[in-house]
């Protein structure tokens, strides 16, 4: 079967955070941030979203990842 | 009486001739850390005896007749993520304050069979990513050409230590420029080899699949010395390559006429934008590298931002693998920097990851497509002279696009050359990058610019 080429294309999530989100994330990652930093944590978040974005990109759906698990002995 | 300043290949020849004691030479080191490093803070733990008593060992063997080689009496520094039997390595961190590994890493048995001295452990961005932090149980290293001024990172002590002559050479890490990025502030000759060339095994990582070891060191001749010392294959390093190690120092002297060179302009003009002495000093060069015999013509690759977007997507989560636990337990013990730059990795999805992981593939064919029938790429490698060291913002890494990544993503070679100094005084420097595992070219390249250029016979005044 033919991969769609821009399989992927719906995903894409909108760019900015809100505060809570990022709250969230921090909280499930069992982050005990303070509270000046999550401030500023939250404030560059838009900088990881950017780059999210850069790399999810338009791709086919077997496009393979740089690295690939060379099983022992091969 | 011992130069202030020597580089490995003159300091190699004169102890080959026996005409410089590598017991006179590391104890000059070791005055000179005494003397300058308060106001450095290069070092994080300098090893003065046993260092002196390497040397004596060292010199004794070649008075025997048995000198290993150019390495052989040299004293040197390592950036502290490289472990070291018996004597701790931190990471620049409190979180291993106490940690006191029980061998070498391979690279660190490797220079020291080679005759190398150690004279003690280098300061380091916490954990190769953190900033210049006056948080942690050391402070930042300072640049030796203004102290005011930032070192680069994250080998900073390294960078530091090198041009201030406190050693003759140095390692680092490169995982989006660790090694360049200090290389170009201090003006120093900084290699990144291939990813694989240099075993990591025994350095502590901080992204398993970008990381990458190699030398500092004053010039290219000097870097092609640590390189034949550190390469090689090693079983305890899955990512090592099992190549065949070529003779980089006897191949600095061929010609250069007829290399075909690609210059990435788009990097430092559009993409991150350097300052004119920079734009100058690479127009500079390129002119050097034609009436060299070299053909230069443009080239042009991705955005850097995609570059950048890859590399730190990677390194952000691979980072965060290796410290996530820790972090849990210890958020505070860490630096404010490195923390919240981890943080910033909570919010990377795993699909994410994996994205950037499958967008390496595609970046590293787009540059060995573009590089087929080129045999180097130039670039910068800072967008200019070292900023003030407390202008280096908790964020900075990821807000401007790294003119170093791309080859990280790659896992070419890559290396910073000096080409000039600012109106105040400060190093500039454009990048050199090369084929895979052509390490040789890069070299070659470098050492001859070098040589045909004046900037490698001005050092740092140091009037501290």
């Amino acid at each position: 079967m033919r991969q769609p080429e821009h399989w992927g294309d719906g995903i894409v999530k909108t760019l900015g955070m809100t505060r809570a989100e990022v709250e969230a994330a921090l909280a499930r990652a069992g982050l005990d941030v303070p509270e000046r930093e999550r401030a500023e944590i939250a404030a560059a978040a838009h900088v990881i979203e950017e780059m999210a974005q850069r790399v999810r990109g338009k791709r086919a759906m077997g496009a393979e990842p740089a690295h690939i698990f060379p099983p022992p002995g091969a | 009486m011992v130069p202030d300043f020597l580089t490995i290949a003159e300091a190699g020849a004169l102890i080959g001739k026996r005409e410089l004691s590598p017991v006179e030479l590391t104890e000059s080191r070791l005055s000179r850390i005494e003397r300058l490093d308060g106001k450095l803070h290069s070092f994080i733990r300098v090893l003065r005896e046993p260092a002196v008593a390497a040397a004596r060992v060292a010199e004794a063997e070649i008075m025997a007749g048995k000198r290993r080689g150019p390495l052989h009496g040299i004293p040197i520094g390592l950036k502290d993520i490289y472990e070291t039997k018996g004597v701790p390595t931190t990471g620049h961190s409190k979180i291993l304050i106490d940690h006191v590994p029980q061998q070498d890493a391979t690279s660190v048995r490797r220079l020291t069979d080679a005759g190398a001295i150690v004279v003690g452990k280098l300061a380091t961005h916490e954990f190769a990513l953190g900033g210049p932090s006056f948080d942690l149980p050391w402070p930042p290293a300072r640049n030796p050409w203004d102290t005011s001024r930032f070192t680069g990172g994250s080998s900073s002590g390294t960078g530091a230590a090198v041009a201030a002559g406190l050693v003759l050479g140095g390692t680092g890490s490169d995982t989006g420029g660790s090694i360049r990025g200090p290389a170009a502030f201090c003006g120093l000759a900084g290699l990144k080899p291939s990813y694989g060339r240099i075993s990591r095994a025994g350095i502590l990582p901080l992204a398993f699949s970008l990381d990458h070891a190699g030398p500092m060191a004053w010039t290219a001749e000097d870097c092609a010395i640590m390189l034949q010392a550190m390469a090689g294959p090693d079983p305890a390093d899955p990512a090592s390559a099992d190549r065949p190690v070529p003779d980089y120092r006897a191949a600095l002297s061929g010609d250069v006429k007829g290399l075909r060179i690609g210059l990435i302009r788009h990097f430092y003009e559009n993409d991150n934008p350097a300052d004119e002495a920079t734009r100058q000093g690479i127009a500079a060069a390129v002119k050097v590298f034609e009436d060299l015999g070299c053909s230069v013509r443009e080239l042009r690759l991705s955005p850097l931002a995609e570059w950048a977007a890859c590399g730190v997507m990677i390194m952000l989560s691979e980072a965060y693998a290796i410290h996530q636990a820790t972090l849990r337990e210890r958020f505070g013990d860490y630096g404010e920097m490195f923390r919240d730059r981890m943080a910033l990795a909570a919010l990377v999805s795993a699909g994410d990851y994996v994205q950037a992981v499958r967008r390496r593939r595609e970046l590293a064919a787009e540059f060995a497509t573009a590089m087929a029938d080129l045999d180097l790429a130039i670039t910068a490698a800072a967008p200019g002279e070292a900023p003030a060291i407390d202008a280096v913002g908790k964020f900075s890494t990821f807000e401007r696009p790294m003119l170093t990544m791309p080859f990280n993503v790659t896992g070419t070679p890559a290396m910073s050359v000096c080409c000039g100094y600012s109106a105040a005084g400060l190093p500039l420097a454009f990048q050199l990058a090369g084929k895979p595992f052509d390490e040789l070219t890069v070299l070659r390249a470098a050492h001859t610019y070098e040589k045909a250029t004046s900037w490698r016979s001005v050092r740092p005044r140091l009037d501290l």
